[in-house]
C-alpha cells in the first residue's frame, strides 16, 4: 500500500515536470511566442464586447502570438496587481492608468518606457491628447486605447415631452423643474453615489472646471492656488444645493450605480448623472423607443462660469509592458504587435463598432453604430472635455474629500469647511506639492 | 541514551511544524512591528518615523470610530450569538421544538452561504431601489422613504450587527448542540427524577459542561470580531460617510489603496494586541468562573 502511494506520488511529480518542461519548449520551438497578461476588464460585461471582438480578431490575425490572460475587475484587480508589483513578478502586458491609480506598477521601474519604440508616423495617427506625458517622469508607460468620458447628462425627453418641461439651460432653471417632476411622481435625478467616488468623478471635476477653467486646477495641484478659493468652493456648493433641493433621489448615498442605472432604465426618474460608457449597456438593456428618447448632455450652465457645456475626460487605462521584455525581443516585438492591433486601425475600428470612442483618429461617420453609441459619438465631438478631478490629485485626500462631500449630501457638512480641510490636507501631503 | 534519542526524535518531527509556524506567522508578525515604525512615500520607505504611526492612527476619528464599531462587533459575537447559541442549541437539544432536525438545518443556513452573498441579498431587500423599500413607498404612499438607519451616524452598525447576528449565531449553536449531546441523557433525567428546575439543570449542568466551549467560542468570537472585513466590505464598504467603518477596512485602505506600509502595519501590530489582551481578559474570567464552578 505504501509502495503504491509513493509511485502514485513519483508519478505525479514527474508529470508535473514534464508538463512544464513542455510548455517552455513548446513556445520556442514552433514560432509562437506566448505572452502573459493581467487586465482590469470584465469580458463577460457588455460594455467589453468590443474588446473580445478584437481579441478574436488579434488571434485569427496573428496565431502564432498566444496570450494567457487573467482577467480582473475593480479593486479585486488592484490588489492582486499590487502583490505581484511588490514581488517584482508582473506579467508580459498589462492594463494600466497614465496617472496615480496604478503608480505602484509605473512608479517602481517595472514598468517599460514606450517612448523609443513608438515613430511619428504611429503617433500621427492618434489624438494628440493620447501623448501627454505620463507619470512623474513625463515618459509614455501605456497607450490609452480610447478616452473616458466621465461627466454626462441623460435625460428622458419622452418624460419631459409629457410633463411640458425642456431640458434646462440653466442650473436655476433646473432646480425650478423639481417641483413639477414630483408632482407627476418622478424622481428628477438619478445617481449612485454609495460609493462616494461618483459625485466626484462624475460631477465635481466639471463643476470645478466650468467655475475655475482648465488651468485652475493644476495651480490649486501644485499650490499656485488653493482649494480655499471660489472656484473649489462653489462646485461644492452646487453638490449642497442639488441635495438640499431634492434634485436627486431618495438615498442617494445608499443606491450603488446599478442601481440609479435601474431607476432611470424603469423610467421612475427623468434624469441620470453617470459617465459616457453607460452607452453600451443602455443599447444592450433598453427598447429602441426608450434610446431614441434619451439625450445625452452636460450639466447646464452655471452663475459665475468661466467655461460653457464642458464634460470631463480622462484617457483611459491603457496596456503598457513589463520593463523585462526589453531582455526578450522576440516577445517583445509579439507585445508591441498585440499593443499596436488593439490601439491602431483594426483594432480601434472593431472597437469603434461596440461603443468605444478610440484615441485613434477613425472617421466614425463610416462605423455602423447603435443608437445611443452613435449619441455618445456626437457628444464626444459637441462637448469640450475638462479633466477628471481624482485622476489629478492623490488618492488618499480625495477619499477623505469624497467622504466629506457625502456627509454633506446627507447634511453634514459646509462647503466651505470642507474646502478649508481638503487644503490643509494637499498642503501637508499630497504629492502635487512635493 | 535511549531519553535522549527519544527527545532528539521529538524535537526532529516537530521542526517542520516549527519551521513553519515561524515563517507564516511569528515572521510576518516581526516584519509588520517593524515596519509599523517606517514612514512611506511614492511606494517607498523613506526612513524610521518612530511612533508617529501610532499617535496618527490612535487620533484620528475615522479609527476611533472603526475601534468602537468593531468593539460592537464583538459586543454582538460575545453577549449576542454566543448565549442565543446556547439557547437554540439547548431548546434543539431537550427537543421542545418539533422538527427539531428542520430546523438545525434552517438555523444553519446562513453561516453556509458567502458574506458576500448574505451582503448582497441584504442590500438588495433594503436598498432604495430594493424590495422592502419599494413595498413601503406602496403602502404608505410615501416615495421619498428609505430605511433612514443606514443614514444614521449613531445606529448605522445596527443592520450591520443584525446580519452578523443572523450570520453566525448558527456556527455557535452546531458547536454547543454537538456538545450537548457529549452530555450522557441519563444527567438530565437524574436531574429531573431528583426535581431540579430547568434553571438549575442549566446553572449546574448545561453550562458547567459547556465552559470549555464558551470559552473558545469566546476566543474565536472576539479574535473574529476584530478582524471582521468581508460582510461590512460587502455589505456597505465602510459607508456612507464613514459610519460602518471596522479596522481592518482602515488597514487594507491604508495598505493597499494610500500604499502606507507602515500605517497599515502599525494597525495590524494593534489588533493583534488588541485580540490577545481581550483573549487574555476573556482567559482571566474563564479560569476564575472554573473555580467558583468547582
Amino acid at each position: 500500500m505504501k509502495k503504491t502511494a509513493l509511485f502514485a506520488l513519483v508519478l505525479v511529480l514527474a508529470m508535473t515536470f514534464v508538463s512544464a518542461a513542455g510548455t517552455k519548449e513548446q513556445s520556442s520551438d514552433d514560432g509562437t511566442v506566448t505572452l502573459t497578461a493581467y487586465m482590469q476588464i470584465d469580458p463577460a460585461n457588455d460594455q467589453y464586447a468590443g474588446h473580445n471582438a478584437v481579441m478574436a480578431a488579434f488571434e485569427e490575425k496573428y496565431p502564432n502570438i498566444k496570450l494567457d490572460i487573467e482577467y480582473a475587475s475593480g479593486e479585486a484587480f488592484h490588489q492582486k496587481f499590487q502583490s505581484m508589483a511588490a514581488s517584482k513578478q508582473i506579467p508580459d502586458i498589462y492594463t494600466c492608468y497614465g496617472g496615480a491609480r496604478t503608480a505602484y506598477v509605473t512608479e517602481t521601474g517595472l514598468t517599460l518606457d514606450l517612448t523609443p519604440y513608438l515613430d511619428d508616423a504611429f503617433k500621427s495617427q492618434f489624438a494628440s491628447a493620447t501623448w501627454n506625458p505620463q507619470g512623474s517622469a513625463g515618459v509614455i508607460y501605456m497607450i490609452p486605447p480610447a478616452f473616458s468620458v466621465c461627466h454626462t447628462i441623460y435625460a428622458n425627453t419622452a418624460i419631459l415631452d409629457k410633463l411640458g418641461l425642456e431640458y434646462p439651460k440653466t442650473f436655476d432653471e433646473w432646480l425650478s423643474q423639481i417641483p413639477t417632476i414630483r408632482a407627476a411622481g418622478y424622481y428628477p435625478v438619478s445617481m449612485g453615489n454609495k460609493d462616494p467616488w461618483v459625485v466626484n468623478s462624475w460631477l465635481l471635476g466639471t463643476l470645478i472646471e466650468r467655475f475655475g477653467g482648465k488651468e485652475w486646477i493644476m495651480k490649486a495641484a501644485k499650490g499656485e492656488a488653493s482649494f480655499t478659493d471660489e472656484p473649489f468652493v462653489k462646485a461644492l456648493d452646487v453638490i449642497k444645493q442639488m441635495s438640499d433641493a431634492g434634485l436627486f433621489s431618495p438615498g442617494v448615498n445608499q443606491m450603488s450605480n446599478s442601481e440609479a442605472d435601474q431607476e432611470f432604465y424603469q423610467q421612475k426618474s427623468v434624469y441620470l448623472i453617470d459617465a459616457g460608457w453607460r452607452t453600451s449597456a443602455m443599447d444592450a438593456a433598453l427598447p429602441a423607443d426608450q434610446r431614441e428618447a434619451i439625450k445625452m448632455t452636460v450639466f447646464p450652465a452655471l452663475d459665475g462660469e468661466v467655461t460653457h457645456n464642458t464634460s470631463s475626460a480622462v484617457a483611459s487605462e491603457g496596456f503598457a509592458l513589463s520593463k523585462a521584455l526589453e531582455k526578450d525581443k522576440a516577445k517583445l516585438d509579439a507585445a508591441l504587435t498585440f499593443i499596436k492591433f488593439y490601439t491602431g486601425t483594426e483594432g480601434a475600428t472593431i472597437r469603434a463598432e461596440h461603443g468605444d470612442v478610440p484615441s485613434y483618429n477613425l472617421d466614425l461617420s463610416k462605423v455602423n453604430l447603435d443608437v445611443m453609441q452613435k449619441k455618445f459619438v456626437e457628444f464626444s465631438a459637441e462637448y469640450p472635455m475638462g479633466y477628471v478631478f481624482d485622476s489629478i490629485m492623490d488618492g488618499e485626500g480625495v477619499t477623505m474629500l469624497n467622504t466629506d462631500l457625502q456627509a454633506m449630501m446627507m447634511g453634514n457638512g459646509d462647503p466651505k469647511q470642507i474646502a478649508a480641510d481638503y487644503e490643509a490636507w494637499v498642503a501637508a501631503n499630497d504629492s502635487n506639492r512635493d | 541514551m535511549p531519553r535522549l534519542n527519544k527527545r532528539a526524535s521529538y524535537l526532529t518531527l516537530l521542526l517542520p511544524a516549527f519551521i513553519i509556524y515561524i515563517g507564516i506567522i511569528i515572521f510576518p508578525i516581526l516584519v509588520s512591528f517593524g515596519l509599523s515604525f517606517t514612514e512611506w512615500k511614492r511606494f517607498k520607505m523613506t526612513g524610521f518615523n518612530g511612533l508617529d504611526n501610532y499617535i496618527s492612527i490612535l487620533t484620528d476619528p475615522v479609527f476611533q470610530r472603526s475601534l468602537w464599531n468593531n468593539v460592537q462587533i464583538m459586543l454582538i459575537s460575545v453577549l449576542g450569538q454566543i448565549p442565543l447559541g446556547i439557547i437554540l442549541a439547548y431548546l434543539l437539544h431537550r427537543k421542545w421544538v418539533r422538527g427539531t432536525k428542520f430546523f438545525e438545518f434552517m438555523i444553519f443556513l446562513p453561516v453556509t452561504i458567502s458574506s458576500v452573498v448574505i451582503a448582497l441579498l441584504w442590500n438588495r431587500v433594503f436598498s432604495p431601489v430594493g424590495i422592502y423599500t419599494t413595498f413601503v413607498r406602496m403602502i404608505t404612499h410615501n416615495p421619498d422613504y428609505v430605511v433612514k438607519i443606514f443614514e444614521s451616524e449613531k445606529f448605522a452598525m445596527i443592520p450591520v450587527l443584525l446580519v452578523l447576528l443572523w450570520q453566525y449565531t448558527s456556527l455557535y449553536m452546531v458547536i454547543f448542540l454537538a456538545n450537548l449531546q457529549r452530555i450522557p441523557s441519563s444527567v438530565f433525567e437524574a436531574a429531573l427524577i431528583d426535581g431540579a428546575k430547568e434553571s438549575t439543570i442549566i446553572w449546574k449542568i448545561v453550562l458547567p459542561a459547556l465552559s470549555t466551549v464558551i470559552f473558545t467560542c469566546s476566543v474565536l468570537a472576539i479574535s473574529g470580531s476584530l478582524k471582521s472585513f468581508d460582510l461590512v466590505y460587502a455589505m456597505t464598504a465602510g459607508g456612507p460617510v464613514n459610519y460602518t467603518y471596522v479596522m481592518a477596512l482602515y488597514l487594507y485602505q491604508h495598505t493597499f489603496t494610500f500604499h502606507n506600509y507602515g500605517k497599515g502595519s502599525a494597525v495590524s501590530i494593534i489588533i493583534v494586541l488588541l485580540s490577545v489582551g481581550l483573549i487574555s481578559l476573556v482567559r482571566g474570567i474563564y479560569d476564575k468562573a472554573q473555580k467558583k464552578f468547582e
